[in-house]
């Protein structure tokens, strides 16, 4: 069971989209915040992130994606996931990113109203 | 420089209290993560002190730096710069360092920074610190109002830097609890899901991820014990570095130890035994699978120690590698006694399931089997033929039959295979076709023999072989020619009393190779004359070596007997006679053996 993490970003009119690949813990949820604050750099305050390739976070990860919500908020942005796995749809829920952030079961819906 | 008048001074004092209350209302908002509201502090900083440039630098204790977390009108926000223990503690000492005029203890550590503080425009710092842990500084470039409010402004440094101090340990008891939150979460969830699953690989490879995300580490693997080779044995291994994997994933490590095979790994194995206790290292070890740090806790099932659970590199906030606690080994304990159960539950249910797959197996070549051996023997002019067998498991090694062969003759044979089940009923099933196609040839009985003795040699493994008795009988003459390689002997009951065996033959088949058998004995045959009213009966040792409940063997003297009592019944009753009077000798008893018969009796 090997694990690397990748990030690939596409940009749409309006929003921006995130793709994860791997695990996400400390060093690769920087990795995903770096990006995410470029894409804000670039006038996108709206993220899809994507993590139906990444079927592990940790308590760090987690921080780090609460870290990302709470910036966006803060410059009027918004934060949408889409493909969780049942485990961490249920760890976002617990943790409360789900109270600050939009989930969806896919990029499809996450992006319908935006 | 900027000449400010009182009524602007008292609205600015007004702005700082409001801001200062703003500030508090941030930090207990419980959004309290320090990164994103940084600059929001360092805006109240701006905004009430009036400086050019100002920026907020934290510690960071792994690279032993100062970096900037935010700034206002600094040149380079990418900048760190490198401070000792000693630096820290002269810092510590200063309310506010004035950079153009530091204490001389300082004067070490900003001399050769000048390029760094220049890009700041530092003029004034302020500590950040909580008690005596120093968190970083507050840099502010030069004051933008008259000197004679500098001294105001001094006083209100401090001020705004402990209410950042303050966000800063608020935000990692956020943290804190957060993680603490989370491992809790990780904790009940997970080990519930993994209870779900019953599928021994994926509750392998889940436990080990559950493990590494609970603990925050970046590597784990699941060593179970092998215990036919009495190793441990990496089962599922997760590492960030494919080379870490390659090197990894076939990780055996022997549960016994000496001096001699002793190795950087023996600790990892006295984990696993069963007096076997959490091994914690928090220093890079080599040879400790070259992690930085690493927990390997038992993992026990309900009886006895299964393996080790794993977990390694440990992860903290900006690239630290923080120690392994007392903390993180009870919950790696208690994750572990679950998992443990989870894995136990898993390998039994697949045991079970391979149990029934072996059986359905065996049941189908048991079905095989029975169709290997004949449900009746053919019509033969002048004589009676009949048979029965009863394997002791679902498949067995005795077989017999009766088929015409090439010399217008019917050739009746009897053997059994050595062992038992698969094995000994596939070697059966060689033997079998072995025999149908030599019958189809006119070659003498010792020949056969041997060519059925080299198929079986070359087919079975060592120490396996068959006893075969095969007998040619002449319906015209009412004679039998038979061969008999070390099967039990055949007995010729005699309608007018007593009874022959018929013995001569040679060794049993597919011991030995022909060359060498050839040098042991040769291959015989005889001719038996039958009268009207003779039963030849065939057997196999699973009918003479039945025992009984006081542990007594059937023998053939009561074979012999009850054959004479009934041998002027048919071929049928006789058959069925010999069958119950061998189960009423058993009686409560185990049958131990295949139990195979068959009778010729010469009726005109």
């Amino acid at each position: 069971m090997a694990s690397s993490f990748n990030v690939s970003t596409r940009t749409e009119e309006g929003y921006a989209v995130i793709e994860t690949d791997g695990y996400l813990n400390g060093p690769t949820g920087e990795k995903l915040a770096e990006t995410a604050k470029d894409l804000m750099n670039q006038g996108y305050n709206t993220l899809v992130i994507n993590l139906e390739k990444t079927r592990l976070v940790n308590s760090i990860g987690i921080s780090i994606l609460i870290e990302i919500i709470e910036y966006l908020q803060e410059h009027g942005g918004s934060v949408h996931f889409c493909h969780l796995t049942p485990v961490i749809e249920r760890t976002f829920k617990m943790m409360g990113l789900a109270q600050h952030a939009e989930l969806h079961s896919d990029e499809a819906s996450a992006t319908a109203n935006l | 420089m900027q000449s400010v008048s009182a009524e602007e001074t008292i609205q600015r004092l007004i702005f700082s209290l409001s801001e200062l209350e703003q500030l508090g209302e941030t930090i207990i908002s419980g959004r309290g993560n320090f990164n994103v509201s940084s600059r929001t502090y360092l805006r109240i900083i701006h905004g009430t002190l009036q400086v050019t440039s100002c920026a907020i630098l934290l510690y960071q204790p792994a690279e032993n730096c100062l970096a900037v977390e935010a700034a206002i009108n600094v040149k380079d926000e990418s900048l760190s710069i490198p401070v000792n223990h000693d630096d820290i503690a002269a810092i510590l000492e200063s309310s506010t360092i004035d950079i153009s005029n530091p204490p001389p203890t300082l004067e070490n550590f900003l001399n050769p920074v000048q390029p760094q503080l220049e890009h700041l425009g530092a003029n004034l710092w302020a500590p950040l610190k909580i008690r005596d842990e120093f968190l970083g500084v507050v840099s502010l470039g030069s004051f933008r109002t008259q000197d004679n409010l500098e001294d105001w402004n001094r006083e209100l440094l401090p001020v705004l830097a402990n209410q950042i101090s303050v966000a800063i340990a608020y935000s990692r008891l956020v943290d804190k609890t957060r993680a603490e939150q989370f491992r809790l979460f990780m904790l009940s969830d997970t080990a519930t899901q993994i209870c779900k699953s019953l599928d021994t690989e994926a509750v392998q490879e889940e436990v080990v991820t559950h493990a590494i995300t609970l603990l925050d580490a970046s590597a784990g693997g699941l060593l179970l014990i092998n215990p036919i080779t009495q190793r441990l044995e990496m089962k599922s291994l997760f590492a960030l570095e494919p080379e870490a994997n390659t090197q990894l994933e076939n990780l055996s490590i022997p549960l016994q130890t000496d001096q001699e095979t002793s190795s950087a790994l023996t600790p990892i194995a006295q984990v696993a035994t069963q007096e076997g206790e959490t091994l914690i290292s928090n220093d890079e070890v080599e040879g400790l699978l070259g992690r930085r740090n690493l927990m390997a806790v038992p993992m026990r099932g309900r009886e006895e120690t299964l393996g080790v659970l794993i977990v390694a590199d440990k992860e903290g906030r900006g690239g630290t590698t923080p120690d392994f606690t007392d903390e993180d080994r009870v919950l790696l304990e208690a994750f572990a006694n679950q998992a443990g159960v989870s894995i136990e539950n898993a390998q039994l249910y697949q045991e079970a399931l391979e149990g029934r797959q072996l059986q359905a197996e065996m049941d189908e070549a048991a079905k095989i089997q029975q169709n290997l051996i004949p449900d009746t023997l053919p019509d033969i002019s002048g004589y009676e033929a009949t048979g029965l067998y009863f394997p002791r498991g679902g498949v067995g090694g005795d077989y017999y039959d009766c088929l015409p062969d090439a010399n217008d003759t019917w050739g009746l044979a009897i053997a059994d295979v050595s062992g038992k089940g698969m094995q000994a009923a596939l070697l059966m099933a060689t033997l079998r076709a072995g025999l149908h196609s030599e019958v189809t040839r006119k070659e003498d009985l010792p020949s056969m023999a041997e060519a059925l003795n080299s198929l079986l040699y070359a087919s079975s493994t060592s120490g396996k072989f068959a006893t075969f008795f095969y007998a040619q009988l002449h319906p015209e003459t009412d004679q039998i020619t038979s061969i008999n390689a070390g099967h039990n002997y055949p007995l010729v009951i005699r309608s007018e009393g007593g009874c022959d065996e018929l013995e001569k033959g040679g060794v049993m088949l597919g011991m030995f190779p022909n060359d060498v058998l050839s040098e042991i004995s040769e291959f015989e045959q005889e001719t038996t004359q039958l009268g009207s009213g003779d039963v030849v009966l065939f057997y196999t040792d699973g009918v003479t070596e039945t025992v009984n409940t006081d542990g007594e063997l059937y023998e053939e003297e009561r074979l012999e007997a009850v054959a004479q009592r009934v041998k002027n019944e048919s071929a049928d009753q006789i058959c069925q006679a010999i069958y119950d009077d061998v189960m009423a000798f058993q009686g409560e008893a185990e049958q131990f053996d295949d139990l195979t018969l068959m009778v010729l009796k010469k009726v005109s």
